[in-house]
């Protein structure tokens, strides 16, 4: 998959006008900045409409949508370039089955990224459901545990199924927001992030609608109910991320399989070792002779019944 | 059978008085027949005593040392002292009773029949020689005796009665003539006599009795006659006056033993009057001389202090209180375990001071003989200082023999494991009067042995019946060489399979080198040297499953390498162990086959070999080589059966960088048990054990390289009770915490715990993080409560984690 022939992003022109434009801008915009890759990892519960995004993104049926069951568990990456510049999304399984983390996915997904560089994390959600919950967390914490905390920094929060009426008569925006803190919230907890792990700004958090029946304005561009088109304000977020000064995550064993703990304190053996003699050997043999010193003896061994030392 | 005896014999010497320098007795002669005269078994020191003068006013008074009855002097053989000890101990069974003085006369006696070796012999002459009267009266009881004779109930002088006859004796009476009493058998005179009721006894013998009463010092006037009864016996009474001297108010006890005998001179008969007085003022002078040369006693004190009373409280020094003075004299040094120690005389009455002389038994020499099977005496492979270093200093010459240091001695000699029996054995020095010799008498054990055990196991073949293929010869091979050069190095080898066609599957075997004494044999720095080559297979409890986790394709850690460590002993149980290890680590699955990662089964139900690493290297084969010291404090002791006190371990293997990997890590735990005794109990034998509380706590962890067959695992009998090996969790660092409470009831106990075992939250930090693969908490607690049966422990344990509680059977202590 990874040796597959980049194609020619065909798709960017079955996009608006209007969004073309945006798009090229965007991508001249990155071309100045010296960025002729960028890669694009997205990840998600199941279900959450990643496979739409990506294929909303690169303007084509690129990966198949699989709506009613549980998709393979294999990464995929789809990799499209135009006048000099490579995309590449590489679209993964869900990371939830059963109500667990699916470890199985969560490998594959390890070992696919495994010597490849990630520029951006699109972290995918729905935008439609009402509450946060420790499976949240638990995703990010085993996102956060694959990839390092650093991927936070390039990583935006998408939230499909922007195109809902929020319950209750909620304004639109306050629903959004909400939404949007109690996610991020989690995202923080989950990753352990504090404040001055952040760098920069706070992650950003991008509507998108994949829904064909997606309203469109006077430039046939698919737009929120806010009215903006979320499609080149997806890019433009992406390519702000992408541009935002820290590194990208370049994906290598070390970072797949955490710190090696074997290493940890390696170094300090030789002083644990004169500790440990020090503090532990030599007081239990003093407490030793102690008890040598201090053991009853019968009267027999204690009465000196030498003639040698008896007067005569 | 083990038996350990001591029977003072000379609780029936009787004092010989009255005082002046006498020389001390011969230790009595016994004899190996059963033909030895009724009154062998006391000391024989005769002296002529003059009834007729009247009360003993002069000091000394003029005496005359009789010699050794001739019967005596003809027996055969000379073979113990007078308080002949013997420890025989027998390596058959590792018991340890012990007969005391006087006690449980005829059972003691068989057992010693039983005792084997030589030793045992001499031990049943003494026996049979201590039980003589009485053994004598039961022969002469069969015997056929004569009637007397004469009209019934009357009075008949001893020399009136027929020499020819043999009489039987119904009753003796005892008439203390100064408080015209009869006394009963409690009176200590009592014991003095030999006749017994329903003996037969000749007049002779009648007459040897009253002469021997007579002869004793004890009594300025004896009398004996007999009563007729209508049935033809006789009833005889002994009618006596006490001797007594003027009262004292001082005493003083000194050692004699080893004193040069002073030979008396003979009194002429035909002295005069100024020649007398002559001689007289000489033996007081020599005695005094004696007494200032004796050495001091060994009694304490307090002992003074009774005897001092007991003086005063009579006032008049009589021959009963004398009596007295030498039992509470004599108890003392016995109740001490001064097993040779006897008052040989009282000297200086008539004074202020009563001198009572004691030999101690002092030991002269020390012999240490080798015996082959027939207990001839040989030249013994083992070299002497490798036994003389296990003796207690006070079997030294110059120190008092006592009967717990030839204990400790024979425990320690016992702990070499080199001789199949071994005496301790003193004996009266011929050469020096009143020394004692201490042998020990050892016989070896067979230097080279070797051993075949085989067993056959029949595997259920196919539909449960077994077939000619599934059975297997299996057993073991084990051989060894003891006691090297003399000096307890061995080197002990053994070959275990269960399959001797196909022993590849699972051969373990097993050298050992063990090399004693490394700092020389005179060095009191005990230190030991073992190499070893080992192999051994275990199941790893690091790929367990936690709860609810069904079976997890179990890994097998075969271990084969060598070792070299020195073992210094601090105490018996205290001990610092260093040293060297280098071994081969191979991990293989259920089907023997090497696997470098774990299995996990997926929850499609399929398998998959993609678990955390079972090794360093990432292949299955680890080779390492490291450091190990272990130092342990154990100052615990048995309260009644119960065990007191703490232990405290600590162990670090340190990596030294050289193997598969370059392993370099520093692997450590530290263990602290303590047994807080809950009440002060009385110590001794059948009294009650006193409630224990347990508490304990072990540290474990590691810095560096940690391959998972190394990391600590959490759950298990001898973790965390209640859960499986294993079944907490597999980390870098962990705690554990137990507390048990132990109440005595009815010669066992019953307990109470409560643990739990945390992986500190390491469990990630072991590579593959095996705690998580498979589905464990990495901490739980447990409690229960448990009886222990003998040896094996039944207890109810509740799991914390899932809740569930589960009966177990344990063989051996937790802690």
């Amino acid at each position: 998959m990874a040796s597959q022939v980049i194609r020619e992003w065909s798709g960017i022109n079955t996009f608006a006008p209007a969004t073309q434009t945006k798009l090229f801008e965007l991508l001249g915009k990155l071309k100045i900045e010296n960025v002729n890759t960028l890669t694009i990892l997205v990840m998600g519960k199941g279900g959450v409409g990643k496979s739409s995004t990506v294929n909303s993104l690169i303007g084509e049926r690129a990966v198949s949508i699989s709506p009613f069951q549980s998709e393979g568990t294999r990464p995929v990456m789809v990799s499209r370039s135009r006048a000099g510049f490579t995309l590449n999304v590489i679209d993964t399984p869900g990371l939830i089955e059963g109500g667990y983390i699916n470890d199985m996915a969560l490998n594959n997904i390890k070992s696919f990224l495994l010597n490849k560089t990630i520029d951006v994390l699109l972290y995918v959600d729905r935008l439609d459901s009402y509450r946060v919950d420790n499976l949240d967390r638990e995703v990010v914490k085993a996102i956060t545990d694959s990839l390092g905390k650093a991927i936070w920094n390039r990583a935006l929060v998408v939230l499909t199924h922007a195109q809902l009426s929020p319950p209750d008569g909620l304004p639109y925006d306050e629903f959004f927001s909400k939404r949007s803190e109690a996610l991020i919230r989690a995202l923080r907890l989950g990753a352990g992030l504090k404040k001055h792990d952040m760098q920069g700004s706070a992650i950003p958090v991008v509507l998108v609608e994949n829904s064909g029946r997606c309203n469109k304005n006077e430039n046939e561009e698919k737009i929120l109910p806010t009215g903006t088109p979320w499609i080149s304000h997806l890019v433009q977020i992406i390519t702000e991320v992408a541009l935002n000064g820290s590194k990208s995550i370049v994906v290598d064993k070390k970072l797949i399989e955490g710190p090696n703990p074997n290493d940890r304190g390696k170094i300090l053996i030789p002083i644990f070792l004169a500790f440990q003699y020090f503090f532990a050997i030599k007081p239990i043999e003093w407490a030793i002779r102690g008890d040598i010193a201090q053991e009853s003896r019968p009267s027999w061994e204690t009465r000196d019944t030498s003639m040698v030392s008896r007067r005569f | 059978m083990p038996v350990f005896a001591s029977a003072p014999a000379h609780l029936r010497t009787p004092i010989r008085l009255p005082s002046s320098f006498t020389s001390r007795p011969e230790l009595p002669n016994i004899s190996a027949t059963s033909s030895a005269p009724q009154r062998s078994s006391s000391r024989k020191c005769q002296l002529s005593y003059s009834s007729s003068s009247s009360a003993p006013s002069q000091n000394p008074e003029p005496l005359k040392l009789e010699a050794l009855s001739p019967i005596l002097k003809n027996l055969p053989k000379v073979i113990a002292t007078s308080s002949a000890i013997v420890i025989v101990f027998n390596l058959g069974s590792h018991l340890f009773s012990c007969n005391g003085a006087g006690g449980g006369g005829g059972g003691g006696g068989n057992g010693f029949g039983g005792g084997g070796g030589g030793g045992g012999g001499d031990g049943g002459s003494f026996w049979r020689r201590f039980f003589a009267p009485a053994a004598m009266a039961d022969e002469s009881q069969n015997q056929e005796w004569d009637s007397h004779g004469l009209p019934a109930n009357i009075v008949v002088q001893l020399n009136k009665l027929s020499g020819f006859k043999k009489y039987r004796v119904s009753d003796i009476f005892f008439l203390d003539r100064r408080r015209g009493v009869i006394v009963g058998p409690e009176d200590s005179f009592f014991e003095m006599v030999s006749l017994r009721p329903d003996g037969v006894y000749t007049k002779a013998q009648l007459q040897k009795e009253l002469e021997t009463l007579a002869t004793c010092g004890m009594f300025e006037k004896v009398d004996m006659e007999g009563k007729t009864n209508p049935d033809g016996s006789i009833g005889v009474t002994i009618s006596f006056t006490e001797s007594t001297w003027q009262s004292a108010d001082k005493f003083r006890c000194i050692n004699v033993g080893l004193l040069p005998q002073t030979k008396p001179i003979e009194m002429d008969p035909d002295m005069t009057e100024k020649e007398k007085l002559e001689y007289f003022k000489n033996q007081e002078k020599d005695y005094k001389r004696r007494i200032d040369r004796a050495r001091p006693c060994l009694l304490p004190m307090p002992v003074y202090n009774e005897v001092l009373q007991m003086l005063r409280d009579q006032g008049k020094v009589s021959a009963r209180l004398l009596q007295r003075i030498r039992d509470r004299v004599q108890k003392w040094y016995h109740d001490e375990g001064y097993a040779c120690a006897q008052v040989v005389n009282f000297g200086n009455l008539n004074t202020k001071e009563v001198v009572c002389e004691v030999v101690e038994g002092d030991i002269t020499q020390l012999v240490i003989q080798f015996q082959d099977k027939l207990g001839n005496v040989v030249e013994g492979n083992t070299q002497i200082p490798v036994v003389k270093r296990e003796l207690p200093r006070q079997l030294r010459p110059s120190y008092v023999f006592n009967i717990e240091a030839g204990k400790q001695a024979l425990r320690n000699i016992n702990s070499l494991a080199l001789f199949s029996n071994i005496e301790v054995n003193p004996r009266p020095d011929e050469k020096v009067d009143g020394g004692i010799i201490v042998e020990i008498k050892l016989k070896e054990l067979e230097q080279k042995t070797a051993e075949v055990s085989t067993e056959w196991s029949i595997v259920p073949g196919r539909g449960g019946y077994p077939t000619l293929a599934s059975l297997q010869p299996g057993g073991t091979v084990t051989f060894e060489h003891r006691n090297i050069k003399g000096l307890n190095r061995s080197i002990l080898g053994s070959v275990t399979t269960s399959n001797f066609v196909n022993p590849q599957d699972d051969l373990a075997f097993k050298l050992e080198y063990v090399h004693p004494y490394l700092d020389g044999v005179y060095n009191p720095r005990n230190r030991t040297l073992r190499v070893s080559c080992f192999n051994s297979r275990k199941l790893s409890p690091v790929f367990t499953g936690g709860p609810g986790v069904d079976e997890v394709p179990p890994i097998w850690v075969d271990r084969a390498g060598a070792k070299a460590n020195i073992t210094e002993n601090f105490t018996r149980q205290s001990k610092f162990t260093y040293g060297l290890v280098m071994e081969e680590i191979t991990t293989r699955d259920e089907s023997s086959h090497i696997c470098p990662n774990g299995q996990r089964v997926l929850p499609s139900g399929g398998v998959t070999v993609d678990g955390p690493p079972t090794t360093l290297s990432g292949t299955g084969i680890d080779r390492m080589a490291f450091l190990q010291a272990n130092i342990t404090r154990d100052n615990t002791k048995f309260v009644n059966g119960t065990i007191v006190g703490q232990r405290n371990v600590f162990q670090v293997d340190q990596g030294l960088g050289v193997g598969s990997n370059f392993p370099f890590f520093n692997r450590h735990q530290l263990t602290l048990t303590r047994f807080f005794q809950l009440k002060e109990v009385e110590e001794g034998a059948g009294k009650p054990p006193p409630p224990v509380l347990v508490l304990h706590g072990h540290y474990g962890g590691c810095v560096g390289d940690l391959p998972s067959y190394d990391a600590f695992t959490l759950g298990g009998p001898y973790s965390v009770r209640g859960y499986n090996m294993g079944e907490i969790g597999a980390a870098r660092n962990i705690l554990e915490l137990a507390a048990e409470l132990r109440i005595p009831v009815r010669g066992t106990h019953v307990y109470a715990f409560a643990e739990h075992g945390n992986d500190l939250g390491s469990s990630k930090d072991v590579k593959g993080n095996p705690t998580e693969v498979y589905r464990r908490m990495g901490k739980g607690s447990s409690y229960g409560c448990g009886v222990k049966l003998g040896l094996v422990r039944a207890e109810y344990a509740v799991d914390h984690n899932s809740g569930t509680g589960a009966l177990f059977f344990r063989f051996g202590e937790r802690f």
